[in-house]
Protein backbone atom coordinates (compact mmCIF):
# COMPACT_ATOMS: atom_id res chain seq x y z
CA UNK A 1 0.00 0.00 0.00
CA UNK A 2 2.83 2.35 1.00
CA UNK A 3 4.69 1.46 -2.23
CA UNK A 4 1.54 2.07 -4.20
CA UNK A 5 1.25 5.53 -2.63
CA UNK A 6 4.90 6.29 -3.36
CA UNK A 7 4.41 5.12 -6.95
CA UNK A 8 1.33 7.30 -7.24
CA UNK A 9 3.20 10.31 -5.87
CA UNK A 10 6.13 9.65 -8.20
CA UNK A 11 3.72 9.30 -11.08
CA UNK A 12 1.96 12.49 -10.05
CA UNK A 13 5.25 14.38 -9.76
CA UNK A 14 6.34 13.11 -13.18
CA UNK A 15 3.03 14.27 -14.59
CA UNK A 16 3.42 17.70 -12.97
CA UNK A 17 7.01 17.95 -14.19
CA UNK A 18 5.90 17.04 -17.70
CA UNK A 19 3.16 19.68 -17.56
CA UNK A 20 5.62 22.22 -16.21
CA UNK A 21 8.13 21.47 -18.95
CA UNK A 22 5.37 21.73 -21.53
CA UNK A 23 4.36 25.09 -20.05
CA UNK A 24 7.95 26.37 -19.87
CA UNK A 25 8.64 25.13 -23.36
CA UNK A 26 5.62 26.94 -24.72
CA UNK A 27 6.61 30.15 -22.96
CA UNK A 28 10.19 29.94 -24.17
CA UNK A 29 8.99 29.05 -27.66
CA UNK A 30 6.87 32.15 -27.85
CA UNK A 31 9.66 34.21 -26.32
CA UNK A 32 12.19 33.01 -28.84
CA UNK A 33 9.95 33.36 -31.85
CA UNK A 34 8.25 36.73 -31.36
CA UNK A 35 9.05 38.46 -28.08
CA UNK A 36 7.83 41.81 -29.30
CA UNK A 37 4.49 40.44 -30.34
CA UNK A 38 4.01 38.61 -27.08
CA UNK A 39 5.07 41.64 -25.10
CA UNK A 40 2.26 43.58 -26.73
CA UNK A 41 -0.16 41.02 -25.34
CA UNK A 42 1.11 40.71 -21.82
CA UNK A 43 2.68 44.01 -20.90
CA UNK A 44 1.31 45.59 -17.79
CA UNK A 45 0.61 49.27 -17.52
CA UNK A 46 1.24 51.74 -14.76
CA UNK A 47 -0.87 54.85 -15.24
CA UNK A 48 1.67 56.78 -13.22
CA UNK A 49 4.29 56.07 -15.81
CA UNK A 50 2.58 55.57 -19.12
CA UNK A 51 -0.18 57.19 -21.15
CA UNK A 52 -1.99 54.01 -22.13
CA UNK A 53 -4.51 54.54 -19.40
CA UNK A 54 -4.87 58.08 -20.60
CA UNK A 55 -6.31 56.57 -23.76
CA UNK A 56 -8.75 54.27 -22.06
CA UNK A 57 -11.62 56.71 -22.40
CA UNK A 58 -10.85 57.21 -26.06
CA UNK A 59 -10.96 53.45 -26.58
CA UNK A 60 -14.27 53.29 -24.75
CA UNK A 61 -15.47 56.12 -26.92
CA UNK A 62 -14.64 54.21 -30.06
CA UNK A 63 -16.55 51.22 -28.83
CA UNK A 64 -19.56 53.05 -27.48
CA UNK A 65 -22.09 52.13 -30.09
CA UNK A 66 -20.04 53.41 -33.00
CA UNK A 67 -21.80 56.68 -32.59
CA UNK A 68 -19.36 58.51 -34.80
CA UNK A 69 -19.99 56.40 -37.82
CA UNK A 70 -22.46 58.12 -40.08
CA UNK A 71 -21.62 61.81 -39.80
CA UNK A 72 -17.97 61.36 -40.70
CA UNK A 73 -19.01 61.62 -44.34
CA UNK A 74 -19.98 65.24 -43.92
CA UNK A 75 -17.04 67.50 -44.66
CA UNK A 76 -15.68 69.88 -42.04
CA UNK A 77 -16.83 73.14 -43.65
CA UNK A 78 -20.38 71.81 -43.81
CA UNK A 79 -20.22 70.66 -40.21
CA UNK A 80 -18.99 74.09 -39.23
CA UNK A 81 -21.75 75.81 -41.19
CA UNK A 82 -24.34 73.84 -39.21
CA UNK A 83 -22.49 74.86 -36.05
CA UNK A 84 -22.69 78.52 -37.01
CA UNK A 85 -26.42 78.28 -37.51
CA UNK A 86 -26.81 76.79 -34.04
CA UNK A 87 -24.45 79.32 -32.50
CA UNK A 88 -26.66 82.15 -33.73
CA UNK A 89 -29.60 80.53 -31.96
CA UNK A 90 -27.39 80.04 -28.91
CA UNK A 91 -26.76 83.77 -28.67
CA UNK A 92 -30.47 84.47 -29.05
CA UNK A 93 -31.42 82.03 -26.32
CA UNK A 94 -28.66 82.43 -23.81
CA UNK A 95 -27.39 85.95 -24.24
CA UNK A 96 -24.58 87.80 -25.92
CA UNK A 97 -20.86 87.54 -25.14
CA UNK A 98 -19.57 89.13 -21.95
CA UNK A 99 -18.06 92.42 -23.09
CA UNK A 100 -14.59 91.94 -21.74
CA UNK A 101 -11.93 90.95 -24.26
CA UNK A 102 -9.47 89.92 -21.56
CA UNK A 103 -11.79 87.34 -20.05
CA UNK A 104 -12.87 86.09 -23.48
CA UNK A 105 -9.23 85.59 -24.37
CA UNK A 106 -8.63 83.79 -21.08
CA UNK A 107 -11.51 81.35 -21.74
CA UNK A 108 -10.15 80.78 -25.25
CA UNK A 109 -6.67 80.05 -23.93
CA UNK A 110 -7.93 77.48 -21.43
CA UNK A 111 -10.23 75.92 -24.04
CA UNK A 112 -7.66 75.75 -26.79
CA UNK A 113 -5.05 74.35 -24.40
CA UNK A 114 -7.23 71.34 -23.62
CA UNK A 115 -8.50 71.05 -27.21
CA UNK A 116 -4.96 70.42 -28.44
CA UNK A 117 -4.90 67.26 -26.34
CA UNK A 118 -8.47 66.16 -26.92
CA UNK A 119 -9.85 63.51 -29.27
CA UNK A 120 -9.97 65.83 -32.30
CA UNK A 121 -7.06 68.23 -32.07
CA UNK A 122 -6.79 69.16 -35.75
CA UNK A 123 -9.72 71.57 -36.02
CA UNK A 124 -10.02 75.13 -34.72
CA UNK A 125 -12.09 75.78 -31.60
CA UNK A 126 -13.82 79.02 -30.59
CA UNK A 127 -14.97 79.58 -27.02
CA UNK A 128 -17.35 82.26 -25.89
CA UNK A 129 -18.45 83.32 -22.42
CA UNK A 130 -22.04 84.57 -22.58
CA UNK A 131 -23.85 86.72 -20.07
CA UNK A 132 -26.46 84.37 -18.66
CA UNK A 133 -27.91 83.49 -15.22
CA UNK A 134 -28.28 79.86 -16.29
CA UNK A 135 -25.73 77.21 -15.41
CA UNK A 136 -24.91 76.06 -18.86
CA UNK A 137 -22.28 75.11 -21.40
CA UNK A 138 -22.80 73.59 -24.82
CA UNK A 139 -20.99 72.98 -28.05
CA UNK A 140 -22.00 73.42 -31.67
CA UNK A 141 -20.72 71.13 -34.43
CA UNK A 142 -17.44 72.32 -35.88
CA UNK A 143 -16.12 73.69 -32.58
CA UNK A 144 -18.01 76.78 -31.37
CA UNK A 145 -18.35 76.35 -27.62
CA UNK A 146 -20.47 78.36 -25.20
CA UNK A 147 -20.18 78.71 -21.44
CA UNK A 148 -22.41 80.89 -19.30
CA UNK A 149 -21.22 83.57 -16.88
CA UNK A 150 -23.22 81.88 -14.09
CA UNK A 151 -21.29 78.66 -14.65
CA UNK A 152 -17.93 80.40 -14.53
CA UNK A 153 -18.92 82.48 -11.49
CA UNK A 154 -19.66 79.31 -9.54
CA UNK A 155 -16.27 77.71 -10.22
CA UNK A 156 -13.27 77.77 -7.91
CA UNK A 157 -10.23 77.28 -10.11
CA UNK A 158 -8.93 76.86 -13.66
CA UNK A 159 -9.00 73.07 -13.57
CA UNK A 160 -12.80 73.29 -13.20
CA UNK A 161 -13.12 75.58 -16.20
CA UNK A 162 -10.75 73.33 -18.16
CA UNK A 163 -12.86 70.30 -17.23
CA UNK A 164 -16.12 71.79 -18.50
CA UNK A 165 -14.56 73.14 -21.70
CA UNK A 166 -12.85 69.79 -22.32
CA UNK A 167 -16.22 68.06 -21.90
CA UNK A 168 -17.70 70.29 -24.60
CA UNK A 169 -14.66 69.87 -26.86
CA UNK A 170 -15.15 66.11 -26.58
CA UNK A 171 -18.73 66.41 -27.81
CA UNK A 172 -17.37 68.16 -30.92
CA UNK A 173 -14.65 65.54 -31.33
CA UNK A 174 -17.12 62.68 -31.18
CA UNK A 175 -19.56 64.59 -33.43
CA UNK A 176 -22.32 63.86 -30.94
CA UNK A 177 -24.74 66.55 -32.10
CA UNK A 178 -24.59 65.44 -35.72
CA UNK A 179 -24.94 61.82 -34.70
CA UNK A 180 -28.16 62.74 -32.94
CA UNK A 181 -29.74 63.78 -36.24
CA UNK A 182 -28.00 61.28 -38.49
CA UNK A 183 -31.35 59.95 -39.65
CA UNK A 184 -32.53 63.38 -40.84
CA UNK A 185 -33.77 63.54 -44.42
CA UNK A 186 -31.37 66.37 -45.19
CA UNK A 187 -28.34 64.07 -44.89
CA UNK A 188 -29.55 61.55 -47.49
CA UNK A 189 -26.73 61.42 -50.03
CA UNK A 190 -25.10 64.58 -48.69
CA UNK A 191 -21.39 64.80 -47.91
CA UNK A 192 -20.98 68.53 -48.49
CA UNK A 193 -23.30 71.48 -48.13
CA UNK A 194 -23.00 73.87 -51.06
CA UNK A 195 -24.60 77.16 -51.98
CA UNK A 196 -26.08 75.56 -55.11
CA UNK A 197 -27.63 72.77 -53.09
CA UNK A 198 -29.26 75.23 -50.74
CA UNK A 199 -31.02 76.91 -53.67
CA UNK A 200 -33.15 73.76 -53.99
CA UNK A 201 -36.30 74.50 -51.97
CA UNK A 202 -36.88 70.92 -50.84
CA UNK A 203 -33.28 70.61 -49.70
CA UNK A 204 -33.40 73.97 -47.97
CA UNK A 205 -36.57 72.93 -46.16
CA UNK A 206 -34.95 69.68 -45.06
CA UNK A 207 -31.95 71.68 -43.84
CA UNK A 208 -34.15 73.94 -41.70
CA UNK A 209 -35.93 70.89 -40.26
CA UNK A 210 -32.62 69.32 -39.38
CA UNK A 211 -31.45 72.55 -37.71
CA UNK A 212 -34.67 72.73 -35.68
CA UNK A 213 -34.15 69.15 -34.52
CA UNK A 214 -30.61 69.98 -33.49
CA UNK A 215 -31.80 73.04 -31.58
CA UNK A 216 -34.30 70.93 -29.68
CA UNK A 217 -31.63 68.39 -28.84
CA UNK A 218 -28.92 70.86 -27.83
CA UNK A 219 -31.03 73.46 -26.07
CA UNK A 220 -34.06 71.62 -24.73
CA UNK A 221 -33.86 67.87 -24.39
CA UNK A 222 -30.13 67.21 -24.36
CA UNK A 223 -27.93 64.63 -26.04
CA UNK A 224 -28.18 60.91 -25.41
CA UNK A 225 -26.99 60.12 -21.88
CA UNK A 226 -24.32 57.74 -23.18
CA UNK A 227 -22.88 60.57 -25.25
CA UNK A 228 -22.74 62.68 -22.09
CA UNK A 229 -20.95 59.94 -20.18
CA UNK A 230 -18.56 59.54 -23.07
CA UNK A 231 -17.84 63.28 -23.16
CA UNK A 232 -17.35 63.27 -19.37
CA UNK A 233 -14.61 60.67 -19.58
CA UNK A 234 -13.00 61.99 -22.76
CA UNK A 235 -13.02 65.48 -21.30
CA UNK A 236 -11.32 64.33 -18.10
CA UNK A 237 -8.76 62.62 -20.27
CA UNK A 238 -8.04 65.79 -22.26
CA UNK A 239 -7.73 67.84 -19.06
CA UNK A 240 -5.36 65.27 -17.57
CA UNK A 241 -3.23 65.10 -20.70
CA UNK A 242 -2.94 68.87 -20.69
CA UNK A 243 -1.79 68.79 -17.09
CA UNK A 244 -4.93 69.86 -15.19
CA UNK A 245 -6.31 67.90 -12.27
CA UNK A 246 -9.20 65.97 -13.89
CA UNK A 247 -11.05 66.07 -10.56
CA UNK A 248 -11.80 69.71 -11.40
CA UNK A 249 -14.64 68.47 -13.60
CA UNK A 250 -16.08 66.34 -10.80
CA UNK A 251 -15.95 69.37 -8.51
CA UNK A 252 -18.10 71.29 -11.00
CA UNK A 253 -20.63 68.45 -11.10
CA UNK A 254 -20.68 68.39 -7.30
CA UNK A 255 -21.20 72.16 -7.20
CA UNK A 256 -24.12 71.83 -9.62
CA UNK A 257 -25.63 69.10 -7.50
CA UNK A 258 -25.67 71.46 -4.53
CA UNK A 259 -27.28 74.21 -6.59
CA UNK A 260 -29.80 72.10 -8.47
CA UNK A 261 -32.69 72.67 -6.05
CA UNK A 262 -32.52 76.44 -6.28
CA UNK A 263 -31.21 77.01 -9.81
CA UNK A 264 -33.36 77.84 -12.84
CA UNK A 265 -33.76 74.57 -14.71
CA UNK A 266 -35.17 75.54 -18.10
CA UNK A 267 -32.47 75.50 -20.76
CA UNK A 268 -29.73 74.66 -18.27
CA UNK A 269 -27.35 71.73 -17.76
CA UNK A 270 -29.82 70.32 -15.24
CA UNK A 271 -32.36 69.49 -17.93
CA UNK A 272 -30.05 68.70 -20.84
CA UNK A 273 -27.69 66.35 -19.02
CA UNK A 274 -28.12 63.00 -17.20
CA UNK A 275 -28.56 62.90 -13.40
CA UNK A 276 -25.56 64.40 -11.66
CA UNK A 277 -25.14 61.64 -9.10
CA UNK A 278 -24.71 59.03 -11.84
CA UNK A 279 -22.18 61.17 -13.68
CA UNK A 280 -20.23 61.92 -10.52
CA UNK A 281 -20.05 58.23 -9.70
CA UNK A 282 -18.73 57.33 -13.15
CA UNK A 283 -16.19 60.15 -13.11
CA UNK A 284 -14.98 59.21 -9.63
CA UNK A 285 -14.47 55.70 -10.85
CA UNK A 286 -12.38 57.06 -13.72
CA UNK A 287 -10.12 58.86 -11.23
CA UNK A 288 -8.56 55.47 -10.46
CA UNK A 289 -6.69 55.90 -13.73
CA UNK A 290 -5.09 59.12 -12.55
CA UNK A 291 -3.09 58.32 -9.42
CA UNK A 292 -0.98 61.47 -9.75
CA UNK A 293 -3.98 63.78 -10.23
CA UNK A 294 -3.35 65.55 -6.93
CA UNK A 295 0.02 66.74 -8.21
CA UNK A 296 -1.50 68.34 -11.29
CA UNK A 297 -2.45 71.97 -11.89
CA UNK A 298 -5.55 73.66 -10.46
CA UNK A 299 -4.43 77.28 -10.96
CA UNK A 300 -6.64 79.05 -8.48
CA UNK A 301 -5.14 82.54 -8.30
CA UNK A 302 -5.15 83.26 -12.04
CA UNK A 303 -8.69 81.93 -12.38
CA UNK A 304 -10.01 84.09 -9.55
CA UNK A 305 -8.36 87.19 -11.00
CA UNK A 306 -10.46 86.74 -14.15
CA UNK A 307 -13.58 85.55 -12.36
CA UNK A 308 -13.61 88.78 -10.33
CA UNK A 309 -14.11 90.68 -13.59
CA UNK A 310 -17.56 89.12 -14.06
CA UNK B 1 6.22 19.64 -1.30
CA UNK B 2 6.71 18.71 -4.96
CA UNK B 3 3.72 20.79 -5.84
CA UNK B 4 5.28 23.72 -4.00
CA UNK B 5 8.56 23.36 -5.89
CA UNK B 6 6.60 23.27 -9.10
CA UNK B 7 4.82 26.53 -8.33
CA UNK B 8 7.99 28.27 -7.15
CA UNK B 9 9.80 27.30 -10.34
CA UNK B 10 6.84 28.37 -12.47
CA UNK B 11 6.64 31.72 -10.66
CA UNK B 12 10.37 32.40 -10.99
CA UNK B 13 10.30 31.58 -14.69
CA UNK B 14 7.21 33.70 -15.30
CA UNK B 15 8.68 36.63 -13.36
CA UNK B 16 11.93 36.54 -15.27
CA UNK B 17 9.99 36.25 -18.49
CA UNK B 18 7.88 39.36 -17.77
CA UNK B 19 10.96 41.35 -16.74
CA UNK B 20 12.71 40.30 -19.91
CA UNK B 21 9.82 41.25 -22.19
CA UNK B 22 9.30 44.64 -20.47
CA UNK B 23 12.94 45.48 -20.92
CA UNK B 24 13.17 44.38 -24.50
CA UNK B 25 9.76 45.30 -25.90
CA UNK B 26 10.15 47.99 -28.50
CA UNK B 27 7.06 49.92 -27.62
CA UNK B 28 5.52 52.18 -30.24
CA UNK B 29 3.52 55.28 -29.44
CA UNK B 30 1.93 57.90 -31.68
CA UNK B 31 1.75 61.67 -31.49
CA UNK B 32 -1.86 62.57 -30.69
CA UNK B 33 -1.71 66.30 -29.91
CA UNK B 34 -1.06 69.29 -32.10
CA UNK B 35 2.06 71.40 -31.61
CA UNK B 36 4.05 68.47 -30.22
CA UNK B 37 7.82 68.84 -30.04
CA UNK B 38 10.74 66.59 -29.28
CA UNK B 39 12.97 68.23 -26.67
CA UNK B 40 16.65 67.65 -26.06
CA UNK B 41 15.96 66.80 -22.41
CA UNK B 42 12.94 65.91 -20.28
CA UNK B 43 12.10 69.53 -19.68
CA UNK B 44 9.97 72.03 -21.58
CA UNK B 45 12.78 74.55 -21.17
CA UNK B 46 15.27 72.44 -23.11
CA UNK B 47 16.06 72.92 -26.78
CA UNK B 48 13.53 71.72 -29.37
CA UNK B 49 14.99 68.91 -31.49
CA UNK B 50 12.12 68.78 -33.97
CA UNK B 51 8.38 69.22 -34.27
CA UNK B 52 6.31 66.09 -34.72
CA UNK B 53 2.96 65.97 -36.48
CA UNK B 54 -0.16 64.24 -35.19
CA UNK B 55 0.00 60.58 -36.17
CA UNK B 56 3.81 60.37 -36.20
CA UNK B 57 5.08 57.02 -34.97
CA UNK B 58 7.66 57.05 -32.18
CA UNK B 59 9.73 54.27 -30.66
CA UNK B 60 10.02 54.41 -26.87
CA UNK B 61 13.57 54.22 -25.51
CA UNK B 62 12.79 55.00 -21.88
CA UNK B 63 10.43 56.88 -19.59
CA UNK B 64 11.26 59.38 -16.87
CA UNK B 65 9.16 61.80 -14.82
CA UNK B 66 6.20 62.05 -17.24
CA UNK B 67 8.46 62.30 -20.29
CA UNK B 68 9.20 59.66 -22.93
CA UNK B 69 12.63 59.34 -24.48
CA UNK B 70 11.81 58.40 -28.06
CA UNK B 71 13.19 57.91 -31.52
CA UNK B 72 11.38 59.02 -34.68
CA UNK B 73 11.13 56.83 -37.77
CA UNK B 74 13.94 58.88 -39.31
CA UNK B 75 16.12 58.21 -36.27
CA UNK B 76 15.91 61.57 -34.47
CA UNK B 77 15.96 61.14 -30.71
CA UNK B 78 14.41 63.36 -28.09
CA UNK B 79 11.95 63.67 -25.20
CA UNK B 80 8.21 64.17 -25.48
CA UNK B 81 5.68 64.94 -22.74
CA UNK B 82 3.29 62.06 -21.97
CA UNK B 83 0.16 64.11 -22.70
CA UNK B 84 1.18 64.51 -26.33
CA UNK B 85 1.19 60.82 -27.21
CA UNK B 86 -1.11 57.85 -27.33
CA UNK B 87 -0.62 54.11 -27.49
CA UNK B 88 -2.66 53.78 -30.66
CA UNK B 89 -2.46 55.64 -33.96
CA UNK B 90 -5.09 58.35 -34.46
CA UNK B 91 -7.53 58.28 -37.37
CA UNK B 92 -4.95 59.26 -39.96
CA UNK B 93 -7.30 60.14 -42.82
CA UNK B 94 -9.41 62.41 -40.65
CA UNK B 95 -6.35 63.92 -38.98
CA UNK B 96 -4.52 64.52 -42.25
CA UNK B 97 -7.39 66.52 -43.65
CA UNK B 98 -7.75 68.52 -40.46
CA UNK B 99 -4.02 68.96 -39.93
CA UNK B 100 -3.79 70.42 -43.42
CA UNK B 101 -6.28 73.03 -42.32
CA UNK B 102 -4.20 73.95 -39.30
CA UNK B 103 -0.78 73.75 -40.95
CA UNK B 104 -1.86 76.06 -43.74
CA UNK B 105 -1.97 78.80 -41.15
CA UNK B 106 1.43 78.18 -39.58
CA UNK B 107 1.68 79.04 -35.91
CA UNK B 108 -1.81 80.44 -35.66
CA UNK B 109 -4.00 78.25 -33.50
CA UNK B 110 -7.56 77.26 -34.18
CA UNK B 111 -9.41 80.51 -33.80
CA UNK B 112 -7.80 82.20 -36.76
CA UNK B 113 -8.56 79.52 -39.29
CA UNK B 114 -12.28 79.66 -39.54
CA UNK B 115 -12.41 83.41 -39.81
CA UNK B 116 -11.22 83.01 -43.39
CA UNK B 117 -12.01 79.42 -44.29
CA UNK B 118 -15.63 79.51 -43.20
CA UNK B 119 -16.67 82.43 -45.32
CA UNK B 120 -18.05 80.23 -48.09
CA UNK B 121 -20.20 78.16 -45.80
CA UNK B 122 -21.39 81.15 -43.81
CA UNK B 123 -23.68 82.06 -46.64
CA UNK B 124 -25.91 79.27 -45.40
CA UNK B 125 -26.99 81.37 -42.49
CA UNK B 126 -28.57 83.74 -44.97
CA UNK B 127 -25.87 86.24 -45.86
CA UNK B 128 -24.06 86.11 -49.16
CA UNK B 129 -20.55 87.56 -49.17
CA UNK B 130 -21.89 90.71 -50.82
CA UNK B 131 -24.85 91.01 -48.47
CA UNK B 132 -22.58 90.45 -45.51
CA UNK B 133 -20.26 93.21 -46.62
CA UNK B 134 -23.21 95.54 -47.10
CA UNK B 135 -24.64 94.59 -43.69
CA UNK B 136 -21.28 95.18 -42.06
CA UNK B 137 -20.94 98.62 -43.62
CA UNK B 138 -24.50 99.64 -42.90
CA UNK B 139 -24.49 98.11 -39.42
CA UNK B 140 -27.47 95.89 -40.17
CA UNK B 141 -26.10 92.67 -38.73
CA UNK B 142 -28.25 91.32 -35.92
CA UNK B 143 -26.68 91.28 -32.44
CA UNK B 144 -26.26 87.50 -32.73
CA UNK B 145 -24.50 87.80 -36.07
CA UNK B 146 -22.23 90.52 -34.73
CA UNK B 147 -21.45 88.34 -31.73
CA UNK B 148 -20.66 85.35 -33.92
CA UNK B 149 -18.42 87.38 -36.21
CA UNK B 150 -16.52 88.69 -33.19
CA UNK B 151 -16.10 85.18 -31.79
CA UNK B 152 -14.87 83.77 -35.09
CA UNK B 153 -12.44 86.59 -35.73
CA UNK B 154 -10.58 86.13 -32.44
CA UNK B 155 -7.14 84.61 -32.78
CA UNK B 156 -5.17 82.42 -30.40
CA UNK B 157 -1.71 81.28 -31.49
CA UNK B 158 0.19 78.23 -30.35
CA UNK B 159 2.80 80.51 -28.84
CA UNK B 160 0.15 82.21 -26.74
CA UNK B 161 -1.03 78.82 -25.48
CA UNK B 162 2.54 77.81 -24.63
CA UNK B 163 3.10 81.03 -22.67
CA UNK B 164 -0.22 80.56 -20.94
CA UNK B 165 0.63 77.01 -19.86
CA UNK B 166 4.07 78.11 -18.76
CA UNK B 167 2.68 80.95 -16.64
CA UNK B 168 0.28 78.52 -14.97
CA UNK B 169 2.96 75.82 -14.56
CA UNK B 170 0.73 73.35 -16.31
CA UNK B 171 1.62 70.02 -17.90
CA UNK B 172 5.14 69.95 -19.27
CA UNK B 173 5.80 73.29 -17.57
CA UNK B 174 4.95 71.95 -14.10
CA UNK B 175 7.81 71.99 -11.61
Amino acid sequence: MKIQKQTDRKHCFKKERRNFLKFAGSVLGILMTSPGCFAETVKTISPQDKPEKLQKAAKMARGAGDIVASSTELDYDSEFAIGEKLALEGFRRYGLPVEDQAIQKYVNLVGNAVARNANRPGIPYHFVLVQSPLYNAFSCPGGIIFISSAMMKSMRDESQLAGVLAHEVSHVGHKHALQSVRGAKFFEGVDKITRVMMKDKQREKAFQEMIRSLQTILFDQGLDKNMEFEADLSGMEAAYRTGYDPAGFINVLSMLQIKKDTAQKSGSWFLTHPPLNVRIEKCRDKMKDYPDARDLARVKRRFLSYQRRL
Amino acid sequence: MNRMIFFILASVLSLSFFTFTEATAEEKIWVSSTNAKLKADHSAASETVTRVAVGSELLVLSFENRWYHVSTVSGKKGWIYRGKVSNHPPDIQEQKKENALGEAFGDLGGSSIRADAADGSRSIRGLSAEAKEYARKSGKLTPSEKALDAVLSSQISNNQIEHFLKAGRIGEYAE
